[in-house]
């Protein structure tokens, strides 16, 4: 299994979307579509080895072999088509990771029984999103713009590598902003898949195989993907 | 005479102080939305019950002097001022005049002001013909006591509560729909009336003691056909009995008529009813939420946070979603959003309406976001757009937030694709769970803060983490530590809520 293939089922309006967002971070995208229109808009748009194939059918998925990819994601226009496709994947191939939008707030349930291992329900995002922006307005489109990197500021995840100058620091004695970012919260390997928000107030020690996000500005946020290779780095993580 | 009437009219109408005050109270006597009508109203209802009760009362006990001048003189004192103040309001007589003058003298023709005022005058009586200002002016006149007929005068102040009271304003409403059936009800009922009376009188007058005049005869006609029968008044003879049988057969038709017209009327305009009455509760609140469309989002959105919001009503173009929504248990009401008519019922001037465009349709989300900036600049809208590439005609038409659920959604699908551990982060930060809320904290309503660099600020001591500052329409992200804190800043933090409060509390108290 290759960790940057991506199998792609549907090409409508979610479709379009997440395939370019996917090439341009460099994943490679596998796009099946069960309809010759949508097969045409793919070739168009670049993605040559486009298939068209009967989705209902077990042999022609099989034929895809998902096992060799990361991640197989559904987002076929018909919901039903989309819930069928999800439940035959699941029966297919057990081990795959299924990810599923949901257009309809019954449609949900569905795809989680027929066993996709994240919905994305797109009603139920933009009920909070409304709540939000009647709410916080100022804050809920900086987040927005954060979550699309839309004004150059965006969220990152590091994995802690073996022998990094954060293995062993405790989360109260790093002061990410002099690397020109925040740190928003972590996964401690230890704990399991948890994550925790620095705002808990917990302080947590850092190790090898922790995951932490962080948020800032791109050109930072590379730097800092450099910097958290590095063994030493002097006194300037930490604070005075 | 003319040239007075001129001058009084072109002095009037020049003064502004005049005009503000007439607008004022007719405004305060007739616009249901103003807030101070209520008082007025109470007020009334008030002077009109304890007249009342006192009448009543002094039937059979001895009242004191003091209530005798309450009830007649300044009860009646209110009620004629009142009565004033409505003849006043009900039309403008000056600016006719002033009107007319202008153009007679552009023209060059000859102007005559005393025509003009005539005319007013007209309309003002007019008014006074009407039968609410007939009631009107006999409630001035307090029931005089002493001679019993005129206790009758109390009458017409209990018919002054129809004005004040909205539920029998709206039963004669109703029933004035249906005027054309109840009118030929009525003729048809006097023609039976009398023509039972006169067959009666011309059979039983000799024969029966009971009926001595065809005044009698009337009377008993009207007894059997409404089916109370007092039984003072009989029929002894056979053709007597026979007029009865017809008589009695079409009162049960008639009264079965009579109800069929009522209740039809009623069940035709209950839905308007009750849309009204919703429009007009939700107009009494200080700020409200109109959600137009009972679509999926809609459904979503109340059923996360319709506790969240007292407030809201839904606006419906279709009957059965309509219905839906209300056996869903909101409030709704079948208006299309789009029409001016339907916006135009909300208190736009006084309260702070929020429009949720949520139609699955992004044309009809636009045409509805200009309807409603086309009324008021006031009201927020928050549109939901369905093509991204027609965002900016939203923000065109004057939408002051835009929702792209497409747009969110495949960001969210793309960061749990490419980045699974902060999808997490970000998802509950969308969701504005509690230890990833992301909250603003506006200078204005947090004063201490103002003036203060934000390395004095007790951001860690809360548990705070602060994001950025948004400063007119810059967004400083991470600011340094010696940045100072304007008192227009918007200060992006995350944290839990009670953290959140805390931080607030900290500076409030301070300002104290």
């Amino acid at each position: 299994m290759v960790a940057y293939r991506i199998l792609l089922f549907g090409y409508g309006n979610h479709g379009k979307f997440i395939a370019k967002g996917l090439i341009e971070d460099g994943f490679e995208v596998q796009v099946v579509v069960d309809n010759q229109q949508h097969c045409q808009e793919a070739v168009e748009d670049g993605f040559n080895d486009s298939l068209e194939i009967d989705i209902t059918k077990d042999e022609a998925l099989k034929a895809l072999h998902p096992e060799n990819y990361a991640k197989l994601v559904c987002v076929m226009e018909n919901e039903h088509l989309n819930v069928f496709l999800t439940l035959s994947l699941r029966s297919l191939f057990k081990e795959c990771y299924i990810l599923s939008i949901s257009d309809s707030i019954h449609t949900t349930k569905k795809l989680q029984m027929a066993g996709a291992d994240k919905v994305i329900d797109m009603y139920e995002v933009s009920a909070h999103k409304i709540h939000n922006i009647l709410n916080r307005p100022v804050a809920t489109r900086l987040l927005e713009e954060f979550v699309t990197r839309k004004n150059g500021i965006g969220f990152r995840e590091y994995v802690i590598p073996e022998n990094s100058f954060l293995h062993g620091l405790m989360t109260d004695d790093i002061d990410f902003s002099r690397f020109g970012l925040l740190l928003v919260g972590m996964i401690d390997e230890e704990l399991g898949e948890h994550f925790t928000f620095i705002t808990a107030g917990i302080n947590h020690k850092l190790d090898s195989g922790d995951t932490i996000v962080c948020i800032g500005e791109k050109k930072y946020l590379d730097d800092f993907g450099d910097t958290v290779q590095k063994r030493k780095i002097g006194n300037l993580g930490r604070k005075k | 005479m003319n040239q007075t009437l001129l001058s009084f009219a072109l002095r009037l109408h020049a003064s502004k102080r005049y005009r503000d005050t007439k607008k004022f109270i007719r405004d305060i006597l007739n616009n249901s939305n103003n807030p101070y009508k209520k008082y007025i109203d109470i007020t009334i209802i008030f002077l009109i019950m304890s007249s009342v009760s006192i009448l009543v009362y002094e039937v059979k006990h001895p009242v004191p002097e003091w209530i005798d001048i309450y009830d007649i003189y300044f009860v009646s004192f209110v009620f004629l001022i009142e009565y004033l103040l409505r003849l006043w309001v009900y039309n403008d007589v000056t600016e006719p005049v002033v009107n007319a003058y202008y153009d007679a003298r552009f023209l060059g023709k000859e102007f005559s002001a005393f025509a003009i005022f005539k005319k007013g005058l007209k309309e003002k009586l007019r008014y006074m013909l009407t039968p609410s200002a007939l009631i009107d002016l006999l409630a001035i006149f307090p029931a005089y006591r002493p001679v019993r007929v005129l206790r009758i005068f109390v009458l017409f102040r209990v018919l002054k509560l129809l004005r004040y009271t909205k539920s029998i304003n709206q039963f004669t409403q109703v029933l004035s729909n249906k005027k054309f059936e109840l009118l030929t009800l009525l003729f048809l009922l006097i023609f039976v009336v009398m023509t039972a009376g006169i067959a009666l009188y011309v059979m039983e007058e000799k024969q029966n003691p009971n009926i001595d005049s065809l005044f009698d005869a009337f009377y008993w006609a009207l007894v059997t056909i409404s089916t109370v029968g007092y039984g003072d008044i009989a029929p002894v003879t056979a053709e007597g009995r026979s007029i009865s049988v017809l008589v009695i057969v079409a009162g049960i038709a008639m009264i079965s008529f009579a109800t069929s017209v009522i209740v039809s009327a009623f069940s035709e305009k209950l839905s308007e009813l009750k849309e009204n009455r919703i429009i007009e509760q939700i107009n009494k609140s200080k700020s409200f939420l109109l959600i137009c469309g009972y679509g999926q989002m809609t459904k979503m959105f109340l059923r996360e946070y319709a506790s969240a919001y007292e407030n809201h009503i839904i606006l419906e173009k279709s009957i059965e979603r309509m219905e839906q929504a209300r056996r869903d248990g909101y409030d709704a009401i079948n208006e299309d959003a789009s029409r001016y008519e339907t916006l135009k019922k909300f208190n736009t001037v006084l309260c702070n309406i929020t429009l949720l465009c949520l139609t699955s349709n992004d044309v009809e989300n636009i045409y509805i976001t200009l309807n409603a900036k086309s009324i008021s600049k006031r009201i927020k809208v928050v549109a939901r757009v369905n093509d991204g590439t027609i965002a900016s005609k939203f923000i065109h038409a004057g939408a002051d937030h835009i929702l792209m659920p497409h747009t969110v959604a495949n960001s969210m699908i793309h960061t749990a694709i490419t980045q699974p551990v902060m999808y997490k982060a970000i998802h509950a930060m969308l969701m504005g769970k509690s230890v990833a809320r992301i909250d603003e904290i506006r200078a204005y309503g947090c004063k201490g803060i103002i003036g203060k660099s934000i390395e004095s600020l007790a951001f860690k001591r809360a548990k705070v983490l602060l994001m950025g500052i948004q400063r007119d329409k810059t967004f400083i992200f991470n600011p340094a530590p010696t940045e100072l804190v304007h008192s227009r800043d918007i200060l992006v933090v995350m944290g839990r809520k009670i953290s959140l409060d805390y931080f607030k509390s900290l500076y409030e108290e301070e300002r104290d």
